[in-house]
C-alpha cells in the first residue's frame, strides 16, 4: 500500500500545481484571482481522488506514479487550453471527466488481461475496422486535410485514437504466440534471413492494411506512430535486430515513395528543412511556434502574459509551443521530464510482469504514448517534420484524452496483476497447498 | 526479451534528450535572432495590446485616445483620433498595418508609459505591465490649429505658428490632410485600402507638407539677405544707409538676363525701404556685388538652411541654399565698387538672394527663420511635446526651451524687426496688420511653372503686444495658385497670418 500513499500525495501535489497555475493564469490575465478557484480545486481533487479510490479497490498493488503523472499533464494542459480559449476549456473539462470515467470503468471491467490475447484476430479486424470508419462516405469528415474524423451528432470522434490501443493489443497477442517462430529464420533472401511467411504473413497484412489506411487518410503522424509501434513490439518480442534494420529500410523506401507521390508530404519536408522560406505561408505554423518559444526564453512570459494565440493550432498540435512561451524552458522541460517519468514507469510495469502478453502490451502502450509525445514535440521543435498528432493528456481533444486514459487504466491494471513483491509469496502459498 | 526491451527504453530516452537539446537551442541560443526576425510581429503585437495613453493639446483637447476594441479585433484596443484630419500631420497615427507617424511615432515609448521616468513615478506600472500607460501634452493650441485650418481653407499649403521665445509649435497644418482613423483601423484590410486610396489621392494628403516639403521661398528670403548685409558691417550697409539707387532692373555684367521688380516697378532706398518695397533689383545687387557667395551661404546656414531642424516629429527635411562652390571661381578681385568680387556664377547668386534659383525652404524653416528675428537673433529648437505624464496623469517631464542656433546679433535682429513692422504697415504685407498689435511681416510670391504659370504665396511674420516680447511667429505658404500676375503673398497669405494673430491675441487686444 506504499504505492497508494505515494499516489495520493502525488495527486494532491499535482492538483496543487494545477490550481496554482490556474490562479496565476487568472492573475496574469486580469490581475485578480477569481473566487471559483476553490471550486476548481475541489472538482479536480474529487475527480482524482475518485480515480485513486477505484485503483485502491480494483488494483491495490498498482504502480503509484502513472496516475499522478497523467493528472499533472492533464491539469497543466487544461490550464494552457483555458488560457487559449474558454470554450475549448469547457469542453476539455467535460472530456477530462469522461476520460477519468473511462479510466475507472476500464479498471472495474477489465480485471484480467490475459484472455485478451485469445481474441487477437478479432482485435486485428476490429482495429483496422475502426481505422477505416472515417473513409465511409457520409460518416467520415475531412478536417484540416485529414480524413480521420467521425461526425456523431454534435461530436467529432477520432476512431484512430482507439484503434491504436486495439492494434497494440493485437500485436501483443499475436507476438506472444508467434515470437519464437518469428525469431527463427528458415529462409534466406540474399543477405537477409526471413522468417516463415506463414507466421509473418498475418502480421504483415494487418500492419500493411493499417498503414495504407492512415496514408489514404493523410494522417502522417499516426502512420509514423503505428510504424514505430510495430518495429518496437516485434523487436522486443524477437530480439532480432534484422527486423529493425528491415523496418528502417522499408521506412526509408516508404518515405521516399510518399515524398515522390504526395505533394502534401513534399510540403511537410520542405517546411521541415526551411520553415523561414515561406514564413507567412507554408512555414507559418512552425515559424510562429518558434517565435513563441523564443519569447518564452528560460522562465517564460508567465501564464496569461504571452501571445500564444498567435500560434496556429495552439490548443492541439502546438500546445507544447504555448507551454514553452508562457512557462519557458523550465516549464517545457518539466513537461518533457513528466513524459520521461511516465515512459520509465510504463517500462517498469512491463519489466515487472512475468506474463509475456502483458509485458508486450505494456511495452506497446508505453511506446505509443512516448513516441506520440516525441513525434509531436519533435515536430514543433523541427527534430522531425511536423505531423499532426496530439500531445498525450496535454492537448485539447476528447478522443485523444479518453483513449489515453484507457491506456493509463491498462498500464495500471498490468502493474497490479503481478507485482514483484506479491508474486513470490503467492507462488509459495500455491506450492504449500499442493503439498 | 529484456535486452531488446532495454534498447527500446534507451532509444526513447535518447529521443527525449534530443528534444531537450533542441528546446535549449530554440529558447536560449537562437531566441534573440528569432525575436529580431523580420517576420516576427510579436513585439509590435505586444505594443498594440498595451494601453496607449491620451495625447492632448496644450488647451486640453484630446486628439488621440484608445478604447477597448470590438470582439473581432486582433488587438485589445482601437486607437481613435477624435479631431480627424486636423492633427493628421502632427499627431499622426499608429497602425499595425500601415506603421506609425508623427507624435505617435516619436513619442511611442512615452505614450505607452515605457520610459524609466514614468515607471519610477508610478511603481505599480514597473511591476505590472498591464497597468503601464502614459500620456502626453502637446504644445499645439487647438483654437489656433482650427483657425489655421479654416483660414487656409481648401487651398494646398501649410501654416506653421510657434512661440519664438521657446520654439513651442502652436499650430502645424497643411492641406490636403486625411482622417488618421482610416489608416489606424485595427482591421488590416480596411487600413490597407484606406492607405492605398490616400496614396492615389490628388495632392498627396498623407504628406506633411509643413515640414517635409520644400518650395522656393521667394521674397521671404530677402530677410536673410538683409540679415547677411547687417551681419557683415565691413560692407557698410545699415538699416538706414546707404540709399540704393531706384531702378527697374538689375543686370549683372556676366549675364544678359536682367532681374526686374514685380510688375516692372522701380524701387530703391535704404535697407528698410528695400524690405518694405520687396525690391528685387537692390537685393540682387547687394548679394552679387557687395556680399558675395560666402557671406550669403553663411547667413542662410545661420538661419537654419542646409540642416534638418531638430524638430521632434519624424522625417523632417533640410531647406536648401546652394553651396558656395555653386557660384563658381572668382573671376575678379574685390574692388571698392564690387566689394564681394565677381564669381563665374554671380548672376545666380543674385537670384538666390531673392529666394529663386536653387533655394528651397520648408514652411517650418521659414517659421524658424522669422522666429530667430523675433527672438532677437536666437532661433529656438522647435518642438511639439510639452509634457509627459505617467499612468496616473502625474507630469514626469516638461520640455525645456533650448536655443537651436544664433542667426544674427541682437541689434541687427531689432533693426530687422523694425523694418518688417514698417513693411506690415506700408508694404504689401499690410493685409496681416492687426490694430493694437505690433506686427512685422515679409511677403513673398514665387512663380513657378510656365504652362500654366503658377505661383506660391508666402508670408512670414511675427506679432506681439506693444512694449512686450514678441509672442508669435508664423509662416504661411499657399501653393500652386493660378498666377494672376500680382503679389499674391500679401493678398492671399497675408489674411491667413492676420487671422492667426487675431486668434492668438484674442481677449488681450
Amino acid at each position: 500500500m506504499r504505492a497508494r500513499r505515494l499516489e495520493l500525495s502525488l495527486l494532491v501535489l499535482g492538483t496543487v500545481i494545477t490550481v496554482i497555475a490556474y490562479g496565476l493564469l487568472n492573475a496574469g490575465e486580469t490581475a485578480d484571482i477569481r473566487a471559483e478557484i476553490a471550486i476548481f480545486f475541489a472538482i479536480i481533487l474529487v475527480l482524482l481522488i475518485g480515480a485513486h479510490v477505484v485503483i485502491r479497490y480494483t488494483a491495490p498493488n498498482a504502480d503509484g506514479l502513472l496516475l499522478p503523472l497523467a493528472a499533472l499533464l492533464n491539469g497543466l494542459g487544461y490550464v494552457v487550453i483555458a488560457r487559449l480559449d474558454d470554450g475549448l476549456a469547457a469542453s476539455q473539462s467535460a472530456w477530462t471527466f469522461i476520460g477519468i470515467g473511462a479510466f475507472a470503468v476500464t479498471l472495474l471491467v477489465v480485471r484480467d488481461l490475459r484472455w485478451v490475447a485469445n481474441y487477437r484476430y478479432t482485435l486485428a479486424v476490429f482495429g483496422v475496422g475502426l481505422l477505416m470508419l472515417p473513409l465511409i462516405p457520409g460518416l467520415g469528415v475531412n478536417i484540416n486535410g485529414a480524413r480521420i474524423w467521425l461526425r456523431v451528432g454534435p461530436f467529432s470522434i477520432q476512431p484512430g485514437e482507439f484503434a491504436k490501443i486495439v492494434l497494440a493489443a493485437f500485436l501483443a497477442g499475436y507476438l506472444v504466440e508467434k515470437r519464437e517462430l518469428l525469431a527463427i529464420s528458415n529462409h534466406r533472401l540474399g543477405p537477409l534471413n526471413i522468417p516463415d511467411l506463414r507466421h509473418f504473413g498475418p502480421l504483415l497484412l494487418a500492419w500493411g492494411v493499417a498503414l495504407m489506411v492512415m496514408i489514404l487518410q493523410r494522417d502522417l503522424g499516426s502512420s509514423l506512430l503505428f510504424f514505430t509501434l510495430f518495429i518496437v513490439m516485434i523487436y522486443v518480442a524477437t530480439a532480432r535486430t534484422a527486423y529493425v534494420v528491415t523496418g528502417l529500410l522499408l521506412f526509408t523506401a516508404g518515405s521516399f515513395i510518399s515524398w515522390q507521390l504526395f505533394s502534401h508530404v513534399q510540403t511537410r519536408v520542405d517546411i521541415w528543412f526551411d520553415p523561414f522560406a515561406d514564413p507567412k505561408g507554408a512555414g507559418f505554423q512552425i515559424v510562429e511556434a518558434w517565435f513563441a518559444l523564443a519569447d518564452g526564453g528560460i522562465t517564460g512570459t508567465g501564464l496569461g502574459s504571452g501571445l500564444p494565440n498567435k500560434i496556429p493550432f495552439a490548443p492541439t498540435d502546438m500546445i507544447f509551443a504555448a507551454i514553452g512561451e508562457e512557462l519557458g524552458l523550465l516549464g517545457a522541460t518539466a513537461v518533457l521530464a513528466a513524459f520521461m517519468f511516465f515512459v520509465s514507469s510504463g517500462f517498469r510495469v512491463a519489466s515487472s510482469t512475468t506474463v509475456v502478453f502483458e509485458k508486450l502490451l505494456a511495452v506497446g502502450l508505453t511506446a505509443l504514448l512516448g513516441f506520440q509525445a516525441f513525434i509531436i514535440i519533435g515536430g514543433v521543435l523541427r527534430v522531425l517534420p511536423l505531423t499532426g498528432v496530439t500531445l498525450p493528456y496535454v492537448s485539447y481533444g476528447g478522443s485523444s484524452l479518453i483513449s489515453n486514459y484507457i491506456v493509463l487504466a491498462l498500464l495500471v491494471r498490468i502493474s497490479d496483476s503481478t507485482p514483484p513483491s506479491r508474486a513470490a509469496p503467492a507462488a509459495d502459498a500455491r506450492v504449500t497447498t499442493v503439498i | 526479451m529484456d535486452r531488446s526491451f532495454r534498447h527500446v527504453i534507451f532509444v526513447l530516452l535518447g529521443c527525449f534528450t534530443l528534444l531537450f537539446v533542441q528546446l535549449n537551442r530554440v529558447q536560449i541560443f537562437e531566441a534573440a535572432a528569432l525575436q529580431d526576425n523580420g517576420s516576427n510581429t510579436r513585439t509590435i503585437q505586444r505594443e498594440f495590446d498595451q494601453l496607449r495613453g491620451e495625447i492632448r493639446t496644450r488647451d486640453g483637447v484630446v486628439v488621440a485616445s484608445s478604447e477597448p476594441a470590438g470582439p473581432d479585433s486582433p488587438f485589445q484596443f482601437q486607437r481613435l483620433y477624435p479631431e480627424g484630419e486636423l492633427y493628421a500631420h502632427s499627431v499622426g497615427y499608429v497602425s499595425f498595418t500601415v506603421g506609425a507617424e508623427g507624435v505617435e511615432r516619436t513619442y511611442n515609448a512615452e505614450i505607452l508609459g515605457d520610459t524609466p521616468s514614468q515607471q519610477l513615478s508610478d511603481l505599480t506600472s514597473l511591476l505590472d505591465e498591464d497597468a503601464r500607460s502614459g500620456s502626453i501634452t502637446l504644445t499645439l493650441d487647438h483654437d489656433l490649429q482650427r483657425v489655421a485650418q479654416e483660414a487656409l481653407g481648401e487651398r494646398v499649403g501649410s501654416v506653421v505658428a510657434m512661440d519664438p521665445r521657446t520654439g513651442a509649435v502652436l499650430a502645424l497644418w497643411s492641406y490636403p490632410s486625411f482622417d488618421p482613423n482610416l489608416v489606424a483601423a485595427n482591421n488590416s484590410t480596411e487600413a490597407n485600402a484606406a492607405r492605398a486610396e490616400l496614396l492615389e489621392a490628388p495632392g498627396n494628403p498623407l504628406r506633411a507638407r509643413s515640414y517635409r516639403d520644400t518650395a522656393f521661398p521667394g521674397s521671404t528670403f530677402k530677410v536673410i539677405t538683409a540679415a547677411a548685409a547687417l551681419e557683415t558691417p565691413d560692407r557698410g550697409i545699415t538699416a538706414t544707409e546707404p540709399v540704393f539707387e531706384t531702378t527697374t532692373e538689375y543686370l549683372h555684367p556676366l549675364t544678359t538676363r536682367p532681374i526686374t521688380n514685380f510688375g516692372g516697378r522701380p524701387c530703391g532706398g535704404n535697407l528698410t525701404d528695400l524690405l518694405v518695397q520687396s525690391c528685387n533689383t537692390s537685393f540682387a545687387l547687394i548679394a552679387a556685388e557687395i556680399l558675395g557667395p560666402a557671406v550669403m551661404v553663411n547667413q542662410a546656414e545661420a538661419a537654419g538652411f542646409n540642416s534638418v531642424p531638430p524638430f521632434d516629429l519624424p522625417g523632417g527635411v533640410a531647406s536648401v541654399f546652394p553651396a558656395a562652390e555653386t557660384f563658381g571661381a572668382r573671376v575678379a578681385a574685390p574692388t571698392p565698387e564690387v566689394p564681394a568680387g565677381v564669381f563665374e556664377n554671380s548672376p545666380l547668386l543674385a537670384q538666390a538672394a531673392i529666394g529663386q534659383f536653387d533655394v528651397q525652404a520648408t514652411p517650418l524653416q521659414m517659421a524658424l527663420m522669422i522666429a530667430g528675428v523675433a527672438n532677437d537673433g536666437i532661433i529656438p529648437t522647435p518642438h511639439i511635446l510639452a509634457e509627459v505624464a505617467d499612468a496616473n496623469g502625474r507630469v514626469v517631464r516638461r520640455n525645456e526651451p533650448d536655443p537651436w542656433r544664433m542667426s544674427m546679433r541682437e541689434d541687427n535682429a531689432r533693426s530687422l524687426q523694425q523694418a518688417l513692422i514698417t513693411a506690415a504697415q506700408e508694404g504689401g504685407g499690410n493685409t496681416a496688420a492687426v490694430p493694437g498689435l505690433v506686427v512685422g511681416v515679409k511677403t513673398g510670391t514665387a512663380q513657378h511653372g510656365t504652362d500654366p504659370p503658377l505661383s506660391n504665396a508666402w508670408i512670414v511674420g511675427f506679432a506681439g503686444l506693444p512694449d512686450e516680447d514678441i509672442e508669435l511667429a508664423v509662416a504661411v505658404l499657399v501653393e500652386d495658385l493660378p498666377d494672376p500676375g500680382d503679389q499674391t503673398g500679401g493678398r492671399i497669405a497675408g489674411p491667413i497670418a492676420r487671422q492667426l494673430f487675431e486668434e492668438y491675441f484674442s481677449g488681450r487686444i
